[in-house]
Formats: structure tokens, sequence, C-alpha cells
């Protein structure tokens, strides 16, 4: 209540006159503190913003940037022990700091509707959908059970629910994810709010979904004209999807503005830096990608001056004595930076210069293969070999599904339908798809992890993988050098003394602290924790590296360090990789070649920039319209041709070509015959009848 | 030691932040608010019982019938019984008796549960089958009625009391050990040290055993507390440890006869039971909490 003094002098954008119609969200000087055992997490650390009737808002920011807590602060609910210490949030110029419980109950829902991250876990499993949707409609609009129910339905078909009247008395389970995430926006607009917010709604979904989904969002809020806040950690979503947006950064917003002034000419050195270094699905590919060097602050630590000063390369004195406040630039634009132009201070391109300073300057010295007893590589190499290290032929993984009746055979789900590769020395292959395609399957059959159905794997050499969530595969009860020393060990290759001077070899290759190795995972950050799990890839010299999904765990900022690590790896000890990933562009700066799978067949496959630039197959073509460019400009300007409907289910794929049950170009002789991967231009190949 | 020796072989102080919990390390005991509890009864109640034969008490079996029946004096702080027995030195001895069947049977509990549970969950198939049929046959009794009837095969005495209350606990354990085990073994080290062909010893002793400690330890703390409640039941029922060797069990029955005149030949040595066993399950409380990763945070 202390705060309805100063609620009259909240500050406006600068150059933005202050409308006669007040804003629908007025928050100012918001503090949400964490109070943990080892400490207070000062996870909202003075947060002040305002959002118009009908705008969207995306809130960018890292894991730990404070941006959900933010959100949850703004419903109030903070999941224990977290509390919101100060502030003041107006919605509709209410202020909601300090309403009871029964009171705030009757917002959410109503005025404010939310769509949580994981729709999976966001709904009640046991529950009908019916059940979940009805209830609180008939609470908030004070309806009868008839027409609570077709308020709901009619709900369902705007979200693109088919067959909805029926749908509506189905549980969770028997939805898929897409779905799901249907049902939650459908039941956040149920109410008609004000408000809606969005936290990472696509984040669990895959890319042509999240295409859906956000289209969805878009019109939604165009059409009923309730504002929305859109936390996000992907730019090009941003891009894609808002008006307005604001970035965090440590439990502070540093820059605010339009996503036009925001991309085009962003002023604060973290917005700066992230925009440079994320890989682009389109235009030119950069040698090696720019990367922002170290880590975002421990949030239970007290910060004296700028939170961004140890990763910012522009930062000078006074950053680390005081921190600059959020201070109004050209337009709407604010930002909290003393430097007026942030990195851009010298001229556009001085952000490159000063960003490629904190690339490692040391000698690249060679990689000695030590000679420890019983050496790994069982095959030397013979330079009469076309030096393929690794041939695929006609693999096959089905997984048998067991009846409920004993004497019935139990449904065949086909993962992996047969697929053959083959991989040269020093190359890198990506393989992506949405999930459910077999990329996975197949990875592990690589490694040995499981048997395959039929069909011959061949490999010159030995193979490693590179986890995608370093924390669980690794033991949390060992220490980072039994780790890292575990395939040696266990091979029984060296002894003691040389495991850990390998050790020591190997985690400074990866660019970590010998001190590191004396520590647990848990005691790591993400970042750390994927470089030890290169590090640990690398112990047994491998001639091929399966990378599963390697950044999809970590922070945009901390993405890039990884991907350059692996790409200098490549260049200095010529492994090859075979890089998953459902994340294109990263796959785009990473290989040499890609294969696309869908259904566990591969669609099309060729050199990475030929099929980035010139997509043949049907699925290439949607899954790259898909993906959301960081260009505001682009994205105005594409029009995506969205995929229709849901992957279909590997246990009953339609018959004919496995694509054709959502492909727009499809023809009566798709659903009868399977295209054969053919030869297409020099060095493609692609699966549809319509390319020859 | 490794990490030592590689932090000074480059000249730099070992690391400072050690791990968190590490089971050498008992700094929870006194971080941690149930554990806590549980330290404050249990070390007095450990010190006074092996400081008993320093301290100037009647012997446990020594009678003197002119004292019979006392009530709680400073000579005697339990009062004596009917044959004038100090039943503050006879509780005393009785804990020593209980403590040592509690922390048996946890100990052959931890044994057995580990060696069988990872077997059956780690193997699976024919061996899980055949082990876990055993356990659920034992499962399916009671367990006091269980060691009612071994006792009576087994005849009275400590270690048949030690058996037949293991007998009973031995299934829980490998129950639990099991369902610990089913879960780790679908967790990405494993896959992670099955890509580098770890053998199977291997996966069993160095990345699950290891995880399955925790969940262990806070089971095996309420099992003790447990076995020195059945332990005393025995004995109360007369199956137990006999007289006149004393058990906390034993004593209880003596003076149940005489619960109007002589309360305290019963009710105090009943007390320090429940005083045991309530510290046990803070303790395991303490445990719990101090290994959670959820709590930790």
């Amino acid at each position: 209540m202390e705060n309805g003094a100063t609620a009259g002098t909240i500050n406006r954008p600068a150059g933005k006159q202050a409308s006669l119609t007040q804003p629908l969200l007025q928050v100012q000087d918001l503090h949400t503190h964490f109070f943990t055992e080892s400490g207070t997490v000062k996870a909202v650390n003075g947060v002040s913003f305002e959002l118009q009737r009908g705008e969207r808002l995306a809130v960018v920011g890292e894991s730990g940037s404070g941006k959900s807590a933010m959100a949850m602060s703004l419903i109030q609910l903070i999941a224990y022990p977290g509390k919101l210490v100060s502030g003041s949030i107006r919605l509709d110029g209410k202020e909601l700091v300090g309403l009871g419980e029964p009171e705030l109950n009757k917002l959410r829902g109503s005025a404010i509707g939310t769509v949580f991250q994981d729709p999976m876990s966001s709904l009640d499993p046991v529950m009908r959908v019916e059940d979940q949707m009805i209830q609180p409609i008939r609470m908030h609009l004070k309806l009868g059970q008839k027409e609570a129910r077709k308020h709901a339905v009619d709900l369902l078909t705007r979200v693109g629910i088919p067959d909805a009247d029926n749908r509506i008395s189905a549980y969770p389970f028997e939805m898929s994810g897409g779905m799901r995430q249907r049902v939650m926006i459908a039941m956040a607009l149920s109410c008609r709010p004000k408000l809606i917010l969005a936290d990472e709604p696509t984040t669990a979904l895959d890319v042509t979904i999240q295409a859906q989904i956000v289209e969805l969002l878009k019109t939604m809020t165009e059409t009923t004209g309730s504002a929305m806040m859109f936390i996000t950690h992907d730019l090009g979503l941003v891009a894609r999807f808002a008006q307005k947006v604001a970035v965090m950064y440590a439990g502070k917003i540093v820059e605010s503005g339009t996503v036009g002034e925001i991309f085009s000419s962003p002023k604060h050195p973290y917005t700066q830096s992230l925009l440079k270094t994320i890989p682009s699905v389109s235009g030119e590919k950069r040698r090696r990608l720019l990367q922002i060097q170290g880590l975002p602050p421990d949030m239970k630590l007290h910060i004296t001056g700028c939170s961004y000063k140890e990763r910012c390369p522009a930062a000078s004195e006074r950053c680390y004595t005081d921190a600059p406040e959020l201070m109004p630039r050209e337009g709407g634009q604010s930002a909290a930076c003393w430097l007026k132009n942030g990195l851009m201070t010298e001229g556009y391109e001085s952000i490159t210069t000063l960003l490629s300073q904190g690339e490692k300057p040391e000698a690249k010295e060679g990689w000695n293969r030590i000679p420890l007893n019983g050496s790994v590589s069982e095959q030397p190499d013979s330079p009469g070999d076309d030096n393929v290290v690794l041939r695929i032929t006609d693999l096959h993984k089905h997984f048998k599904k067991a009846s409920l009746l004993p004497w019935k055979k139990g449904a065949e789900i086909r993962a992996v339908g047969g697929i053959s590769l083959k991989l040269q020395r020093g190359e890198t292959m990506g393989i992506v798809g949405e999930s459910g395609c077999g990329k996975s399957t197949t990875a592990r059959m690589l490694l040995g992890l499981d048997e395959p159905t039929s069909g011959r794997i061949e490999i010159n050499g030995s193979i490693q993988i590179v986890f995608q969530d370093p924390y669980s595969s690794f033991n949390p009860k060992m220490k980072i050098s039994d780790i890292i020393a575990e395939p040696l060990h266990v091979r029984k290759i060296g002894t003691k003394e040389e495991r850990l001077r390998r050790v020591r070899e190997l985690i400074k290759k990866v660019g970590l602290d010998l001190s590191y190795l004396s520590r647990y995972p848990s005691q790591l950050s993400g970042g750390q924790r994927q470089r030890v799990g290169v590090a640990r890839a690398l112990a047994l010299d491998p001639s091929i590296v399966v990378a599963d999904e390697p950044t999809s765990a970590l922070d945009v900022s901390v993405r890039a360090q990884i991907i350059n690590l692996l790409c200098d790896l490549k260049e200095e000890m010529g492994l090859s990789f075979v890089f998953i990933s459902h994340d294109l562009s990263t796959v785009r700066y990473i290989s040499d070649t890609i294969a696309v799978m869908y259904l566990g067949e591969i669609v099309e496959y060729g050199p990475a920039e030929e099929i980035f630039v010139h997509p043949a197959h049907p699925y290439t073509k949607a899954l790259l319209a898909a993906v959301p460019v960081p260009d505001p400009m682009i994205e105005g300007e594409r029009t995506i041709e969205q995929l229709r409907g849901e992957l279909p289910s590997p246990a009953n794929p339609p018959a004919g070509c496995a694509f054709s049950s959502r492909c727009p170009h499809v023809t009566a002789k798709c659903t009868e015959r399977k295209p054969p991967l053919r030869g297409y231009l020099e060095r493609r190949e692609v699966a549809c009848h319509a390319v020859s | 030691m490794k990490q030592e020796a590689v932090a000074r072989a480059v000249g730099q102080p070992a690391v400072a932040s050690r791990p968190r919990i590490q089971l050498p390390y008992l700094s929870f005991l006194y971080v941690n608010k149930n554990a806590k509890w549980a330290m404050v009864i249990l070390l007095p109640i450990l010190l006074i019982t092996f400081l008993a034969p320093f301290l100037p008490l009647q012997a446990p079996l020594e009678s003197n019938i002119r004292a019979s029946l006392n009530a709680p004096s400073l000579e005697h702080p339990f009062g004596t019984d009917k044959l004038g027995r100090d039943v503050f030195s006879r509780t005393l001895s009785g804990i020593k008796v209980s403590l040592f069947v509690g922390m048996t049977v946890a100990l052959i509990s931890l044994a057995f549960g580990i060696a069988l549970g990872t077997a059956s969950g780690f193997f699976g198939k024919t061996v899980d089958r055949v082990i876990m049929g055993v356990v659920d046959i034992f499962l399916a009794f009671p367990s006091l009625l269980l060691a009612i009837g071994l006792v009576a095969i087994l005849g009275a005495g400590t270690v048949p009391v030690i058996c037949a209350i293991s007998l009973a606990d031995v299934p829980r354990f490998i129950r639990l050990q099991r369902s610990l085990v089913l879960s780790l073994k679908s967790r990405p080290f494993i896959d992670a040290a099955r890509t580098v062909q770890a053998p199977r010893l291997w996966l069993m002793t160095k990345h699950i055993v290891p995880n399955t400690i925790a969940p262990l330890l806070v089971a095996a703390s309420i099992t003790a507390a447990n076995a020195i409640l059945i332990e005393a039941s025995l004995s109360f029922l007369g199956l137990g440890i006999l007289p006149p060797e004393p058990s906390l069990g034993n004593i209880i029955k003596d003076g149940q006869v005489y619960l109007q005149q002589a309360w305290w030949i019963s009710t105090l040595p009943g007390a320090v039971i429940l005083l045991i066993a309530i510290s046990l399950h803070f303790l395991s409380d303490g445990i719990r909490e101090a290994l959670d990763p959820r709590a930790r945070k």
C-alpha cells in the first residue's frame, strides 16, 4: 500500500505521451526473493514495466534470469520458498499486491489467464478435459452446466481442436502434446481474460507444432483483444510474435522497446551479443560463432554495479561500482547501460571485434595421442580405405508392444524403418526431425545401447556420445575426475597416474580449469557440465562422436560456447560427428551433410547448405518454414505454410508415403505407393514422388 | 586423495567447496533440525549406558530383599523391583541388548537387502522372479507373527531373536532396493557407462549401489527402531531374552504385576523404549532431509 504514493509517477517510456487511458498492467519495482537454506535468491530484483490493452509483450531471458518468477509473481503463484517481497502490481488500476487469497483466486482464471510451459503436467491426468474446463467457466462467468459446456466446446473449436464436441470428454493422456497445449490455451481464454500469461508455451513442443501454437496465440489475442505476456528464451519466436520486448538479465529488465527497435538497434550489450551469437537458419553462415564469455551471476550473491559487467567486453570501471538504471533512449526504447549504444558505441561493426576478443587466443597445441597400454583404436588408419568411418546399411528397429490378450500378437512400432548412411572421416552429419522420428533410437543403436532388429552398423574405430542433459548422464555421487576417467578405468587402460594425466589433459582441452576435477556434477553449471561430457566422450580417443541434442538443455548464451568447442575439436582432432538435434539453425551451422528423418525413415539427405537453401522434400520445407527467424523484418514478410495436423503414430503409419497425411501436395499416388529414397541433383537424395 | 594430488601438482589449493553430503561427513547431524533432536536424545542415553559399569550402581542381577519395591530415589533413580534389584541398572543393561538387536538387525537387513535386491532389480527375468517369489511369501506374514513363530522353532535368546526379526525385515529391504535399482537402471548415466562397455559388476558397484545408500539408510534407522520394539514385545511375551538376563521387554513384564503398587518398574523402562524409538525416527527423517536433493536446495 505504501506504493500508492508513487503509483502516479511511474516512468513512462520517453517520447511517448502518457495516454489518457490507463495501461492495463502497471508493475512497479517488483521484488521476489526465494528464501532457500543456502541463501536468499533475488530472482526478481526491481522490475517495472507497463502493458497496454491488447498488446503482446515478450519477456526474454535465460533460465535463472527471473522471467518465470516475475510472471508467477503477477498472479502470486510463487513456488515455495519464494515470496513477493515488495513492489506494486496494478491491473486496470487495481492493486494486486496485498490482496487476499480468495480475491486473487477470482482474478486468476478470470481477468488473467495462464498458459504453462509443459502441457503434459499442467492438466490433471485423472480428470476429463470437460471437468477441468467447465468448472472455472461456471464459477467465473456464472453460467449453467449446459451453457458452460457449450462455451467450452466453442472455445475448443476456436483453438483448432477437431470434433471438439466429442474430444471434450477425453482424458488428457488421450491427446498429443500440441492438442493439450491447445486445451490449455482454450482454458486460459475461457473466462475472457484481459491478460494472458504464457510461460514458454511452446518449449516442450516440436517445431511444426510450435508454429501452429504461436499462430493460434497470435490470432486469439487479435480477435479477443486480450493483452499477452509471452515468456521465452527463443529470440526467433519473439520476432515472429511480439510487439514489445523486455529483455531480462539477473532479475532485472535490462532493455525494453518495440520488436523493431530491439532487433534493428539493440542498445544493451547483452541483447546485442545475444542477437549476434545465435546461429541463423537463413542468411550468410559465419565461420565461427561469436560467443558470450562466462556465466550468468549467482543470484544468491549481492551484485555491486552492473550485473552483466563480467561478461561485457565494454565494461568500464564505472560498471563495477554503479548499477545503471533502465534509462530511456530514442523512440520508446530504454536500456540499462552506461554506454549510450552499448557495444555499438564505435559504429555497428565494433560489436564483432569486441565479441571476438573473447575467442581463445592460445596456440593450438596438437592433440598428442598418448600411447597407453591396450590402445583404444582397434583398427589403425589404413590409407587405402575410402575413409569411411561409419556405414549403416538398412538399419531397422522395431519395438513390440505386448498385447492385452496373450494369444494376440501385439502391435509393432517401427521406430527406425530401414536407413542407410555413410559418414566420412572428419565429416559432420546432422540428423534432424521431430520427436518420435527415430533419431534418438538410431543414436542408441550406433552406441550399442539397443540391438538393431536388422541391418548392419560398421564402425571404423570407436564411437562415443555426448548426451543431451549432462546432469542426468553423470552419476551424482562421482567426482568430475572419476567421471572423465571412467571410460579408461573400465577398459583398464593405463596406470592410475597415466589416467590422471590424460584426464587433466582432457579437461584443459575442453577449456575448464583443473580445479573442477575434484568437484561433483551438482557444483557445475550446465555449460560446464556439457564441457565435461565432451571431455569424457574424448577420453577413449574415438573416431566418431554422437552428439544427441548437446545444446538443448543449455542456456542461449552458453550454447555458442559449446558449439564452438565442438567445431574446434572437430578441426583439431579430425573427428567425425553425428549431430542429432531438432534445432535446425545449430545443425546447419555445424553440419556438412544433413539427413532429415520422418517416422523412422530418411526423407531427404544431402549437403547441409544445399538443403537449407533449396529444400526439396515438402517435409523439409515445412520444417524450415516453421523455425522462427530472429528478425522481425523477415518474419513479417514470411507467409508460413503451416503443416496441418500432428505426427502420426509410428505404430500405425499412413499407407504409402509416411508424410502423406500432412503433405500439402498429396496426390493419390502418395497414399498408394511409398516413394523410395532416390538420387536428386548431384549429391542429394529425396524420397518424394513429386521430386525428380 | 587423488584430486588433492592433482591440485597439489598444479600448485592449486585443494578446492574449498566440499561435496554437500557424503556419508563419511556426518555434518548433517548438527545442521539438520531432526537429526539434532535425535542426537540430543540418543547421545545421553548411549553415554550413560556405556558408562554404567563405572557408575556407583547396584549390579543388574544383584537382589536385596530388604529394599523390595522401593520408589525412585537418588540411590535407585528408577526404583527397585520385587526382588530389590535396581531397575535403573537393569534398564541400562536392557538398553545395551536392545541397541545391539536393533543395530544387528539393521545391518543384516542392509547387507541382504543390497545383495539380493540389486541382483533382482538389475538382472530381472528369472533371478527377479525367484527372489521376488520368496520375498512375497515372507511379506504375506505380519512381521511380529513371523517372529513369534520363528522364536518358537529356534528357541529363546538374543541370537534367535535377531534371526527372527531379520527374517521379517530382510524381504522389505529387498523390495525397497529392487525398486530403487529399477528406477536407477533407466537413468542416463547408466547408459553413459554402458556406452564405454562397463561390465555389469562395475555398473552395480559404482553406479547403482552408491545411489541407493541414502534411502536405504533412512529405512535402516526405522528398521532399527522397529526391531527394538519387536524385541521388547517378544521379551514381554516371554519369547525373547529370558530372565534373569534383563531386557527392556522382560523388565516391563516383571513390573506389570505390580503396576498398582510400583508403577515405576514398567513405566520408566517403557519411556526409555519410547525415547529410543522416537529418536531413531528423528534420525531417519534427518538423513532423508539431508540427502533429499529437493530439501537441499
